[in-house]
Formats: structure tokens, sequence, C-alpha cells
């Protein structure tokens, strides 16, 4: 049946080219939704790899303005014992732009032997790691210690580390930044992967510096783990506190659980415009499939009447019309899938190739889904046709 | 080998009724070619559907080899249409977009038969009504009684017992129309095929062993 259903279908190549070329570009279509939702997936079930609940950020603008770096770093310090004073501050890190889901970047390259990588670059204090509970994976943190080290120590991710070393051991291992050729600065450590651009974003190669006391005049962000029972009598309090400390200072106090949410959004953005065009894709593809089914069925009558005369049963016929519809949005598959699986082994938008392959996997099922929901009815509509009523109409 | 009592059809709209066929009773033997006539409308198309099973009667019994098939599911009645049956319509209902042989094949696609299996008996049919030289052409690509020979093959390709035509030469020129009742006449002799012909022209229906005439639904001779 199927090689007569072939014979059907390719003698009638002209009239279904078009039918064809519908599947095809909805393929196509939801193939892109897909990789965007099989990415995202992936990335969102990776852990966070940071602990962001209870834990605050303090913008502020520096307002205590002097040359001095030593005067400027014990001006910071006093409000350091002074925040970590209040009964629920646990930990305290000032930190750069960069902080986590702050949709703020600061990159560079960081080269080893002659592999390069670009890297986001994290200017943190050695109680950054406590505020947001990194974890060491190999090495160690930052450490007091480190301020009078013979090369200026440097933290980096398990990502970087794949990308960088591969299977060797970083510690101790010597690199440098693009920003500062001739000096080169040592991995002391590794440190697990945080999603700090969101749920939904990979994590990209990261490095931590440690910041020195010059860093405060480019600084504007305080870090803050607080205890679980702060509340927003607390956040009055502390921004009270800081205010009152840092006269003439804007001062703004954000929770990174809700930073958090609002990065998630910004990403999924893209995604919602995508499935929304996609939606509406699908919907006219549905519509259009379903219109044709229903045209064709009509215009072939006769031959309906005709299969039912000479032993078809009305089930046969509405196999008959839901297997063309089968073996048409096959042909248009396999023209889609051909193009689809250019992108895992042309490597394009550097995805991994589980991604894209995943993604034809479901936009395959997807299309298969859809053709055979538009063609039940229509099918069953034929296989309602009486033949002796058909076959006198031609 | 067919047997009609007291069929009654009766088509009914949401505001009239009208009778198709009163109270026929017919028994066509085995081997019989059998003529109706009668004018338009008078419902020798619906005997011939109800005889060939595509359209149920609103009263009465139908037998076919003493078989009462009445009550048959739409799978088994289709079974038995592929088997015992083979229809030959005025306007052919050839496929256009299959070829001469793949239209001949189409009632064995309905049986447990190989590909190979079908065209042999294609290729057979198409010899007995002298189309063997067609067998790679489109319907669109041939002559009325070309097609209508096609037709025939596309019948009798199931080797079926019984043949029903709705008048096959209705849409041919006299010349052709001797052509395609020689054939009917040859099959009907030569294997013993019961038939079953709708036909308008009395010359033909002559040809035949017996004439049947029906007027308003009802039998009139």
């Amino acid at each position: 049946m199927f090689r007569h259903l072939f014979k059907l279908i390719w003698n009638k190549k002209k009239q279904n080219f078009l039918l064809i070329s519908e599947m095809f570009v909805s393929f196509l279509v939801i193939f892109a939704v897909f990789t965007l939702l099989v990415y995202y997936y992936q990335n969102y079930r990776t852990p966070m790899g940071i602990d962001y609940e209870n834990v605050w950020v303090v913008n502020y603008t520096n307002s205590y303005k002097t040359e001095n770096t030593d005067s400027l770093a014990q001006f910071y310090e006093t409000l350091r014992q002074t925040v970590k004073s209040l009964p629920q501050v646990e930990e305290i890190s000032f930190s750069s732009e960069n902080f986590p889901f702050s949709m703020s970047t600061d990159g560079d390259g960081l080269v080893y032997n002659k592999s390069r990588e670009q890297v986001d670059v994290f200017n943190v204090e050695d109680s950054y790691k406590d505020v947001l509970k990194i974890k060491v994976l190999d090495g160690r943190w930052f450490a007091s210690q480190d301020a009078v080290a013979k090369e200026r120590p440097v933290i980096i991710n398990e990502t970087l580390k794949k990308k960088l070393f591969g299977n060797e051991n970083p510690v101790g291992k010597l690199v440098r930044f693009d920003y500062d050729e001739k000096t080169k600065v040592k991995v002391i450590g590794v440190v697990e992967d945080a999603k700090v651009k969101g749920d939904y974003v990979k994590v990209d190669p990261g490095s931590f510096v440690r910041l020195d006391t010059g860093s405060f005049h480019q600084l504007g962000n305080i870090l803050i783990r607080i205890s679980p029972d702060a509340d927003a009598s607390f956040e009055g309090h502390l921004y009270k506190t800081i205010s009152n400390y840092m006269k003439n200072s804007n001062i703004e106090i954000e929770h990174l659980v809700n930073k958090r949410k609002d990065i998630n959004y910004f990403s999924l953005v893209p995604m919602i415009v995508l499935s929304i065009v996609a939606g509406f894709l699908v919907v006219n593809v549905a519509f259009g499939l379903f219109g044709v089914l229903w045209y064709n069925i009509n215009k072939r009558r006769g031959e309906i009447g005709l299969r039912r005369a000479i032993g078809a049963s009305g089930k046969s016929v509405s196999v008959q019309l839901v297997s063309e519809s089968m073996i048409l949005a096959t042909l248009s598959l396999i023209i889609g899938s051909f193009f689809a699986v250019q992108f895992p082994l042309l490597n394009v938008f550097d995805l991994p190739a589980g991604v894209y392959i995943t993604a034809i996997v479901l936009s395959v099922i997807f299309i298969y889904l859809l053709v055979f929901i538009c063609s039940l009815y229509p099918g069953k509509q034929a296989a309602s046709i009486y033949p002796a009523v058909a076959l006198h109409e031609e | 080998m067919i047997s009609l009592q007291n069929i009654q059809k009766v088509y009914r709209t949401s505001t009239i009724e009208t009778l198709a066929l009163n109270s026929i009773n017919l028994n066509i033997k085995k081997g019989e070619f059998l003529s109706v006539m009668g004018p338009s409308g008078c419902g020798k198309s619906t005997l011939l559907n109800i005889m060939g099973l595509l359209d149920a009667p609103s009263k009465g019994d139908i037998n076919i080899d003493d078989q009462k098939l009445n009550n048959l599911s739409d799978k088994q009645l289709a079974q038995f249409r592929n088997k015992k049956l083979g229809f030959i319509f005025q306007s052919y209902h050839l496929i256009n977009d299959l070829k001469v042989l793949d239209n001949v094949m189409l009632p064995l696609l309905y049986r447990n038969s190989s590909e190979k299996e079908r065209k042999q008996s294609a290729s057979e049919a198409l010899g007995k009504v002298g189309l063997s030289n067609r067998v790679k052409h489109f319907p669109t690509q041939l002559s009325g009684g070309q097609k209508q020979r096609v037709a025939i093959a596309r019948a009798i390709v199931g080797k079926p017992e019984i043949i029903l035509a709705d008048e096959p030469t209705g849409n041919l020129d006299s010349a052709m129309g001797n052509e395609v009742m020689d054939i009917l006449l040859h099959l009907n002799k030569s294997e013993g095929t019961t038939i079953v012909m709708v036909t308008h022209d009395e010359h033909m229906a002559k040809k035949t062993h017996r004439l049947m005439r029906l007027f308003d639904g009802s039998q009139v001779q």
C-alpha cells in the first residue's frame, strides 16, 4: 500500500509541492524554537553554583572624595565593620559591578601557553566566597597572604579549567591576562561554575581576581549575606546605617532573589517572542493543512467512492488519507532534517550538538503529531463518504 | 446467484420522501447476463447500487450465493465487494494520477497479494481487453473506449463472479460501445461471469439473456 501511496504522491508532485514546502518551513521554525527551549532547559537544569537567597546588594555612589588610597580603604573598612556589627548581617563583601544577576559584564582574554580564552573577570574580596557560598573544587580561595604573593593570584571556574587546561591540573600554573601581557598571574584554585547570568544562560569561562585597597576608587557594590529572619524593618535600618555613614551618597538596596527573577525574565524575552511567532505559524499551518486536506477530499470524492466500491472499508480510506499526509510530512522532514543537521555539523552558534539533535527529534515528533491531528478529521470525513453518492456525482 | 426479495428504497429529506424502488423481487442465475432498462430517474442505478452493496435498501433482503448480506459490517461488505463483485461505471472512474496498470491493480491492493502477483494479474486483465500496449499510459492519454476497457480490466482483475455495469456504453459512440459490449459478452460466455448491466440502449440490451424494465421504481417486466 505504501508503494501505491508513494506513486500517487509522486504523480501529484506539483500539487503536493506547496504542502511539503509549508511543512518544511514549519519544521525549521519549530526546530529553532525547540533548539532554544532545549538549550534553556539544559542550562536551567545545571546547578546554580551559588547561594543567592538571603543575599542583598547595596549599590552606592562613592561620596568620600579623596585621592588617598589608604584613607579611602580605611573609610570603607569602617563601613564594613559597622555593617557587619549589625546582628542580622552574616557576611559582607565589596564587589565589582558584575556581581550575580547584575546584567553587567567585565571580560578579558586569558592566555595559557598558546591557548586563549575570553573570560569574565570578577574583582572580589576574600569574603566573596562566604557571602555567596561558592564551592572550591581544587586548590584554595583567596586569603590575606595573597596580598604579598610574588605572583598575583587568580581563581578560575570549572568551565575555564576545561577549556584552557583540559585534563591538566591548573593549580599552580601561570597564566596572563590580555590587558597586562608582561605580568603572569598564578592559578591558586578552581571553583564550581555559577550561573551568574541567570538560570537560562550557560556559564561562561570565568576568573576571580582579588581586590586590593586601590580598588575602592572604582567599586560601588556591597554584597551582604543576611540571616533568614531579616525583614523589611531591618532593611530600613541597614539603609539608615549606611546612608548615615555615607552622607550625600545615593544608596539602593536590592535582593539577589529579585535580581535573579529580573534577569531570567530578560533572558526569556527572545524565547517568548519566538514562541509567539512560532505559535501563529503553527496555527496557520494547522489551518492550512486542514483546509488543503479537506479540499483534496472533496476533490477526490469520486476516487474515494471508487475505492470503497472495489474493496476499501471506510477505515482503510481514512487510514490511506492520513498515511498520505504522513508520507508528505516525512518527505518535508527529510529535507528539513538535512538542513537542521548542518547546525551541529558546522557548530553554528557554538551550541552543544546534543541540543540540536534533541531539537531535531522533538521537531520531527511535533510535525508528525501536527500533521496527524490535522489529517484525522478530514480522514474521518472521507471515511463517511457514501460510495453510491460519490460515484454518482462524477 | 443474486436474489432480491421485496426490496424497497426510500430517500428521505426533512421535507419529502422519495420512493426510489418499490417491492423489487429479482433472481439472477449464475452466468446470466441481465440488462436493466428504464427512463432516467426510474431507479436503475439505485437498484445496481443495492446489488453492489454500495447502498442499503430501506426494506427487503439481498442474498448473493445464498449469503444474506443485510447485516454485514462495513469491513465485511468491503471484503465481499472486493472478492465477489466488479464494477463498471459510465464515467469510468479511473484515477488520472495513476498509470493504466496501477489503475487496474487497484482492487488487488485490498487483498493479500504481492506486487508481482498484482502486476501479473493486471497485465493479464489488460491483455483480455486488448490494452497490453497501454500499461504505462495515464488515463488522460486514452480515448473514451480505451478508458472503459481499462475500467473493465479493473473490474475483472480480481476474477469476480459478478460484474455490475452502470451504463458502460453510455459515454461511447456506437463503434466503441459495440467493442465494449463484445468484451462483456465474451466475459459472460467464456468465463461464466454473471453480469448485470444498466443501459438506455435497446440494441445493447437485446444482446443480453434477459431484460428487466423499471418504471417509477417498480418492476414492469
